[in-house]
């Protein structure tokens, strides 16, 4: 009962989807869905700008003089976190769900999973370092520019701790720019993943 | 050519789906040998088993029980790698809902598949042009799905599915959503290609009088093969189907 034994003489062959394709459909896919990318975008920098915010609050307010509780601090810094988590993990969700469609659609068009998921995890990463590095810039200028205005430059770049402060903040951009690109490939990869496995159930699927 | 081969063939394929706990026997048994070049139309029920059928021949899911080979390539057999290829290079799809991509142009749209298969750009551009011509859509090469009507749109599916120049042409239901001159064109379509370049075509459908042009009409029922009828013997049954 092999399948030699009814064998054609059909050879299969395989599909190619160099990364350079997957990057320029992603590409194209972003410009041409350019409002819905840039509110993905969007949420993911307001997330991220106020995680930002809140963290560099953590540097800037003992400088100038005031001190919440360690406690008080750290429950400001895991709220941000969540906030911005659940806001990235949500609209990333999102933009792939409503593309499930258009997922076994490419499937039975001879797209593999590596094909999808490099689709989807490449234009999940740009997303996301795009709203990510925006979002941490805004959100720290946002905290620098509050409290200079409050406290004046001094408040904010003590003098003689200069270097020692702007580590800080480079830090908590760093982090920002990680968590952001890292929650957002996470939860772009799971629907993706899932409905180009299962893609009968994907081509069924209506929003 | 290996002409004893068929286009497909489908042995004994049952397929159960979990369904809150209970279990549906969406198919219940089916055997079929499609010869090359023949169009068949599948028809039935909703309810009845196509949809999963041609899941099943398509190679977009798998038989609970059963085996399903294609050009004599036993699909349980072989890895999701080359199951991607067969999809890729032997199968063409054309659904009920359209399915184009919707950011891409119709030009994009056709020559999409051939991106999977590794051809260069300059020669997509080129022979998804030429399909696009072939099915009367020359000068739409630019328009988005959204700037064509429901007909254009299933055109534009069709020079898709052409793109690789597939064995068999798997329609499910591609006149569903067109009314009944669009939809008889697109049949009569798919019908011009299948005797111009061989191409086998399966399809399913509710319209009786979109089964004049096929050469076997499967009727599914349960999950079932009913009744297999050749054209000839049809056309009566065709007739008494409709004055009940």
């Amino acid at each position: 009962m092999s399948s030699k034994e009814e064998d054609s003489s059909m050879e299969i062959g395989s599909i190619s989807f160099p990364v350079t394709e997957a990057f320029r459909y992603c590409v194209e896919s972003i410009r041409k869905r350019f409002t819905r990318a840039l509110i993905t975008a969007i949420s993911i920098l307001l997330g991220i700008a106020f995680y930002v915010t809140i963290r560099s609050m953590n540097t800037i307010l003992p400088n100038v003089g005031q001190q919440p509780p360690q406690a008080y601090q750290m429950l400001m810094a895991i709220i941000a976190l969540l906030v911005c988590g659940v806001g990235i993990v949500n609209s990333m969700l999102m933009s792939v769900t409503e593309r499930y469609k258009e997922i076994g659609t490419i499937k039975c068009l001879g797209a593999t999973d590596t094909s999808v998921l490099e689709i989807f995890l490449i234009e999940a990463l740009l997303l996301g370092l795009l709203g990510g590095v925006i979002g941490a810039f805004a959100g720290w200028i946002a905290a620098v520019g509050i409290f200079s205005f409050q406290f004046g430059i001094g408040g904010v770049f003590p003098a003689g701790k200069t270097a020692i402060v702007m580590l800080q903040y480079l830090r908590y951009i760093a982090e920002a720019v990680g968590i952001s690109v890292f929650l957002s490939v996470v939860a772009a990869a799971y629907p993706a993943f899932y409905a180009s496995r299962h893609p009968a159930e994907a081509l069924r699927y209506e929003i | 050519m290996e002409k004893s081969v068929p286009a497909v063939k489908v042995v004994d394929v049952h397929k159960i789906y979990q369904l809150r706990g209970e279990e549906v026997h969406a198919l219940r048994g089916i055997n079929l040998e499609i010869p090359h070049g023949e169009y068949l139309s599948v028809m039935g029920p909703s309810g009845s088993g196509k949809t999963t059928l041609f899941n099943m021949v398509g190679g977009i899911d798998r038989p609970t029980k059963g085996r399903v080979f294609i050009d004599g390539v036993d699909l349980s057999k072989i890895p999701s790698k080359s199951m991607a290829w067969l999809r890729c290079r032997k199968i063409g799809y054309i659904f009920q809902t359209f399915n184009l991509i919707p950011v891409l142009t119709a030009q994009e749209n056709v020559a999409l598949p051939m991106i999977f298969l590794g051809v260069p750009k300059p020669e997509r551009e080129k022979k998804a042009a030429e399909l696009l011509r072939s099915v009367g859509l020359g000068d739409r090469l630019d328009h988005r799905p959204t700037e064509l009507s429901g007909g254009q749109q299933q055109r534009v599916a069709i020079a898709r599915a052409l793109a690789n120049d597939p064995a068999i042409i798997l329609a499910d239901e591609p006149t569903g959503n067109l009314d009944l001159n669009t939809g008889f064109a697109i049949v009569q379509l798919l019908y011009r290609l299948k005797a111009e370049r061989g191409t086998t075509v399966i399809c399913a459908t509710h319209d009786l009088k979109m089964i004049d042009i096929s050469d076997r009409v499967v009727f599914l029922r349960d999950g079932m093969i009913e009744n297999i009828e050749r054209r000839r013997a049809l056309t009566l049954t065709a007739e008494e189907f409709e004055s009940d």
